[in-house]
């Protein structure tokens, strides 16, 4: 016989007496229970914690009940949690939990006496305290204004970062480094901020471009580039988990979801704000008179993954999508861990669990809508035709481009899912943010009024209200992390007390004021902080720093970065002269290796190559099939697109250098670039000369700098090693040049010559921006 | 020495040397400790680097059958004679009630027997389904588990949570923590190898991803058609000749640039790309089966013909001698190094037909897994490998009566007790553990959930599963995500 049957022996044995003997002694609230309470339940149920939403300090909030319910059900001591889970009655639910010191035998009678007399509380009689977590975590506390400190060598400062930077540089004694050159400043800048290498023709411009100004100009000039949109929208999509395809088993196509990439791609060409940039993303449809556009917008929310699969139960699916929304807003404008406080309190970051559902609610009675959105220049699309009777409840099909958006639905009411299953509905909660931020926000707990229901455009506008401490900060460090490899806040997803300290919290400081001050413009942010001479550093490793710093945490010097794999793709396809140069548009299929697609749920996901120009289109416009991701991309640690990404790895890997090497893509660049070799540097009588020719520009066009003469000697005795072998195999050698010979060189030379290509679209530099 | 290998060997002594002078000993003896270098054998910065457990392990290297989509338990390894008697009764409501189904319509739904019979087999006694004869001779090498339970009910959530520990997206796979925790003792492929025979897995590469960890970690799928590996091949036109001079003249100006720029990354890259060329040698030699004798070919049934009855679902042309090569496969890896090798084969999902479709299903698995089993003990490789077969759940006692259908021949998803088994790598052998109620509706002795099986795994592995972490957003992520006891009685 275990404990608690036994427990329960005297507890009947005590009620029976007291029904059976003389009137029983009425309980006194403040006398017994109460200091029972606070003794043995308020430690866990109190103003400072509240498990399972649970607070016991307080008259109205003891009645209210936790996240499963009420826990008091006045003269019913049998049929109120509270007994039940002191008595041992349930289970699944004993209190004090176990470790605790456990009610003994009279006090567990005196509470359900206490119940079962009516449960009295006196009002009045507990002040009633705002439940607000009290936080001194640094990302919940308000932004600053520290003024840029002053530094010893004034000589090295062009903006306020570099005060910022310099300044704790010389604390640890450190000496920045030297600017890089030019040649890998405009390399630098190009893959940065459009993601693509800088022609030999602008390398040479930039380099004797003698102004003084002559680099801001050139930030200009990329900023104002139409490609801009694509690198930092592609940057924004991992965030977003943009894919052409629903997920799960079925994986079906999203033949429109390219419209939201294009939306994400014009917006930053033309440096919407950064809080209208979300505000819309986030219920761009409930703007007044909300225009097309902005309802694309809100497709960032329809990137959640659709289960498809036969026999699931729908409401399942569509609360993973809802939580799915949830934490990915949390992690893309807040930089927290909201998704921990899905089933339980967070365990680190004062969000409760209730928390979790009250940001839940925002987005839980959305529905998905597809709308006509035409681009541009293309015809609006006629009314839909009336249904007649007959096909009464038939809804007629959208023509011409769509978007998929968010629109409102039907209301729901929105509860507590008990340990996050979604088939144990508790408490039920209203809109309102984590309670945390509730000082914060302007009408209290609840972003609007008593009476109305906050919406989704209420969670938006506090997402970018200057008073929110988070959101500037976390958006200046992600952007500062695709600069440096490496955030100010180097865990740029989690902000929250288990996440890393900033490693220079006065500047993320600066820069998220000075963000908000101008504009939220997200080119301005770029412009400060690619002109600083942190940025301009050469990115040369330090033996001096390997021990002190070899993480490049101070910025001694910049890093060098793997490419991303889009970036890959796009400078092979550039220095080639394959790429096609257009913006925006659908998703298209570059040519992939055979028995990929076939990995999708019974081979469904047919991959019809694209023709043309689309062939060789930038990498963010390959269609992203997320049960069958294009292999290129995963190689080189693209997001697999299921869940927000605001960081990617950098890994270096044998599959890398096997794709580099021998995927038909790239070996079709390496043809097209050794062609590019022959044809553009014409044989002249000394052929010694031509060879190095050759490798000079193709090393401008693929590196952007001159070779060195040990460089250029190296790869001209592998031209003459590869040439050897392709004339002793002139068959060979054909297949390998691929398509018809150029003028100026027979069949094996230029075979040679793609395979000194090739060699040069595998060079270490190439794959890196230094 | 190939000339690849001792310009490698020759840059990493400069390297080391001109660091050494550069920045001191205790400099270096850092740079060696945050790069993994004094952990490797190769002498390379190299993340495969092998890495000892923290305990003796019993395991060293895994087989994972993955059969995906449910094989019927109650059809192949747990019998229920009772549920054969009450063929054709409803369930009481009160069982019923409170269980969601995919597609049983719970108001006509009756209990459906096995039309199979069961015998018992080896020295443990285990009772078999006679669609398994082949792996019956090996009963008393396996470790039987008939009180599997899980969360989940549809197909790809249950896959990820039986290969990464929860239901939802991005998590590592069990392959994955594997290497990640020790490595790989092959120089010349990869770590985690994937195989897959018929029609791709419903979860796409979803269940073998690396999740969070660096994609070094990731499954490398080993395709059916084509290279093996993807991209191992070279160019058409390119040959071996020119591949190698390739690789060298790389080698040489990556390690010019590494002098000026000294980016321990650039050290790394030459390594990879010499790891890639000594692939692109070892792996075409892995699938050349030409070393392989008659005898050894003809026990895993590699060339058979597929049966003239094909099953409408798990077929493919020719899958029954690509499953047989698969397995043979399976076993070169682990002989060449390979730490974990995941078989795929879709589908098992039988809502219909399910008899014939199992048959079909049987006897293509049936005999190249039980001449795996053997092959193994008798080159002495059964000891330290793992050899797993499982699925993401069960299917239901009840038969299937979808739409309300009176032509009930399959079975529907059953998340409440199924049937998976463990042999070699530590396992104790000849045991049946778990008993299920008297039609196999419930676990009622031994319940063994997903997490408590990943710890066991990683216990064999020689690892505390609490104690394999990876830190992520702030957290220290395992594969048993918020549960896990490793089952004391499956352990030898």
């Amino acid at each position: 016989m275990n404990r608690s049957v036994l427990l329960l022996g005297t507890l009947l044995t005590l009620a029976g007496r007291a029904r059976a003997g003389e009137s029983p002694r009425p309980v006194d609230f403040e006398r017994e229970v109460r200091p029972l309470l606070v003794r043995s339940c308020v430690p866990c149920h109190g103003a400072a914690k509240q498990k399972g939403g649970l607070r016991l300090d307080d008259r109205a909030e003891a009645f209210k009940g936790g996240n499963a319910g009420a826990v008091l059900k006045p003269g019913d001591a049998a049929h109120s949690r509270l007994f039940r889970a002191v008595a041992g009655l349930n289970a699944e639910m004993k209190m004090p939990p176990e470790g605790r010191t456990p009610l003994t035998a009279a006090e567990v009678a005196l509470l359900r006496a206490w119940i079962d007399q009516g449960a009295k509380w006196p009002k009045g009689s507990a002040a009633a305290v705002a439940r607000t977590p009290a936080t001194t975590h640094w990302a919940f506390l308000p932004v600053r204004r520290p003024p840029p400190p002053a530094v010893a060598d004034a000589r090295r400062v062009i903006n306020e970062i570099d005060r910022f930077i310099l300044r704790r540089l010389e604390a640890e004694g450190i000496a920045p480094s030297p600017e890089a050159d030019r040649a890998t400043l405009i390399r630098r800048l190009s893959l940065d901020l459009l993601g693509l290498p800088p022609s030999p023709a602008e390398v040479t411009e930039f380099v004797e471009d003698r102004r003084p100004d002559a680099y801001e100009h050139l930030v200009e000039r990329l900023l104002a580039s139409p490609h801009y949109g694509e690198r930092w929208g592609r940057h924004w999509l991992d965030a977003a988990r943009y894919a052409d395809s629903d997920g799960y088993e079925k994986d079906s196509g999203r033949p429109h979801a390219w419209r939201y990439r294009h939306w994400v791609i014009d917006a930053l060409n033309r440096d919407l704000p950064f809080d209208r940039f979300a505000v819309e993303q986030l219920a761009g449809d409930l703007l007044p008179g909300a225009t097309t556009e902005q309802k694309v917008a809100t497709g960032f929310h329809r990137n959640t993954l659709t289960n498809r699969e036969g026999g699931v139960d729908q409401e399942q699916f569509r609360v993973e999508q809802v939580i799915d929304r949830t934490n990915t807003t949390a992690r893309v404008f807040f930089g927290v861990t909201l998704g921990c406080a899905q089933c339980h309190d967070h365990k680190y970051d004062p969000f409760s669990q209730r928390d979790y559902y009250a940001m839940f609610a925002f987005f839980d009675g959305d529905k998905e809508i597809d709308i006509p959105a035409p681009l541009p220049g293309e015809p609006t699309p006629p009314p839909p035709p009336v249904a007649d009777a007959k096909d009464k409840g038939k809804k007629p099909a959208p023509q011409g481009t769509l978007a998929q958006t968010l629109a409102q639905g039907p209301g729901r009411k929105t509860r507590v899912l008990i340990r996050g299953d979604f088939l144990r509905p508790g408490a039920e909660v209203r809109p309102a943010l984590p309670a945390v931020f509730s000082p914060l926000s302007p009408s209290g707990r609840e972003v609007v009024g008593e009476g109305t229901k906050p919406t989704r455009l209420d969670l938006a506008n506090w997402v970018v209200d200057p008073k929110n401490p988070l959101t500037a900060r976390v958006t200046v460090n992600w952007v500062w992390q695709k600069f440096f490899g490496r955030g100010l806040v180097a865990t740029p997803e989690d902000f929250g007390a288990q996440g890393e300290a900033p490693s220079h919290p006065e500047l993320l400081d600066w820069l998220a004021g000075e963000f908000v001050r101008q504009g939220w413009s997200l080119k301005g942010l770029h412009r400060r902080i690619v002109t600083s001479a942190t940025y301009r550093q050469s990115s040369k490793v330090r033996a001096d720093l390997a021990a002190r710093d070899a993480l490049n945490v101070l910025l001694a010097r910049q890093s060098r970065l793997r490419l991303e794999a889009e970036v890959l793709r796009d400078e092979a396809l550039a220095a080639s002269g394959l790429l096609s140069h257009k913006v925006g548009g659908p998703s298209v299929r570059p040519p992939q290796p055979a028995g990929i697609s076939e990995l999708t749920y019974a081979g469904s996901a047919k991959w019809v190559e694209s023709k043309g120009p689309d062939r060789t289109r930038r990498g963010l416009y390959t269609w992203f099939q997320r049960t069958s991701p294009y292999p290129m991309l995963l190689t080189f640690d693209a997001p697999d697109s299921n869940v927000c990404q605001v960081r990617r790895e950098r890994s270096n890997t044998p599959l890398q250098a096997l794709t580099l090497l021998n995927d038909p893509v790239f070996v079709e660049c390496a043809q097209s670039l050794g062609r590019r070799l022959v044809a553009e540097v014409p044989a002249r009588s000394a052929s010694e000369g031509v060879s190095h020719e050759r490798i000079r520009h193709g090393f401008r066009l693929c590196v952007g700098r001159e070779p060195i003469a040990e460089e250029s000697d190296r790869l001209a005795r592998l031209f003459e090693d590869l040439h050897a072998l392709c004339k002793a195999k002139p068959e060979a050698a054909a297949k390998l040049l691929g398509g018809s010979k150029p003028a100026g060189a027979d069949v094996p030379e230029a075979a040679a010559w793609v395979a000194v290509a090739r060699a040069l679209l595998n060079l270490d530099e190439f794959v890196t921006r230094e | 020495m190939h000339p690849v290998l001792e310009s490698s060997s020759r840059s990493r002594r400069d390297f080391l040397t001109s660091a050494a002078s550069g920045a001191g000993l205790l400099a270096l003896a850092s740079l060696l400790r945050d790069d993994g270098l004094l952990a490797a054998e190769t002498g390379e910065r190299n993340p495969l680097a092998p890495k000892a457990p923290p305990f003796a392990p019993k395991a060293k290297a895994c087989i994972c059958f993955y059969l995906e989509g449910a094989p019927s338990q109650v059809d192949l390894w747990d019998p229920k004679p009772k549920l054969n008697e009450l063929h054709g009764q409803k369930l009481p409501e009160s069982m019923t009630k409170s269980v969601r189904f995919a597609f049983i319509q719970k108001e006509t739904a009756r209990l459906m027997g096995s039309p199979r019979t069961f015998k018992k087999h080896g020295q443990c006694g285990v009772e078999l389904s006679d669609f398994l004869p082949h792996l019956a001779t090996c009963a008393d090498d396996i470790a039987w588990v008939r009180s599997m339970h899980t969360e989940a009910f549809n197909h790809h959530p249950g896959q990820l949570l039986m290969t990464t520990g929860v239901s939802q997206f991005g998590r590592p796979s069990m392959g994955s923590w594997l290497t990640y925790g020790l490595g790989s003792a092959s120089r010349n492929l990869p770590g985690y190898v994937v195989l897959t025979a018929g029609r791709g897995p419903s979860g796409g590469t979803t269940t073998w991803h690396n999740g969070f960890l660096p994609s070094t970690y990731a499954g490398v799928l080993f395709r059916s058609h084509g290279d093996a590996v993807l991209h191992l091949g070279n160019p058409p036109g390119l040959g071996d000749d020119m591949q190698r001079k390739t690789v060298e003249a790389l080698g040489d100006l990556n390690r010019r640039r590494h002098d000026d720029i000294r980016d321990p990354e650039i050290e790394s890259r030459i390594a990879a790309y010499e790891l890639a060329f000594r692939m692109q040698s070892a792996a075409p030699e892995l699938i050349d089966l030409s070393g392989e004798t008659k005898q050894t070919l003809e026990m895993y049934g590699v060339g058979r013909d597929d049966p003239k009855d094909k099953g409408g679902r798990g077929g493919g042309k020719g899958v029954y001698n690509q499953f047989a090569t698969n397995c043979l496969l399976a076993r070169r890896l682990v002989e060449r190094g390979t730490r974990f090798v995941n078989l795929y084969h879709a589908s098992w999902d039988h809502h219909s037909d399910l008899d014939r479709e199992l048959a079909f299903n049987c006897g293509m698995a049936d005999r190249p897994v039980a001449a795996l089993l053997k092959d193994l003990k008798q080159r002495g490789l059964l000891d330290s490998t793992l050899v797993l077969w499982m699925s993401e759940f069960g299917r239901t006692p009840l038969g299937e009566n979808r739409g309300g259908s009176t032509n009930v021949t399959g079975r529907d998803h059953h998340p409440f007790a199924f049937t998976l088994w463990m042999a070699g790598g530590g396992v104790r052998a000849g045991t049946v553990l778990g008993k299920t109620d008297e039609i196999g509706w419930g676990v009622v002795e031994d319940p063994v959930h997903v997490n408590d099986l990943h710890a066991t795994i990683l216990r064999l592995f020689g690892f505390d599963h609490l104690k394999l972490t990876y830190r992520f957003q702030g957290l220290n992520y395992r594969l048993t995500n918020l549960g896990g006891k490793a089952v004391d009685k499956l352990l030898a």
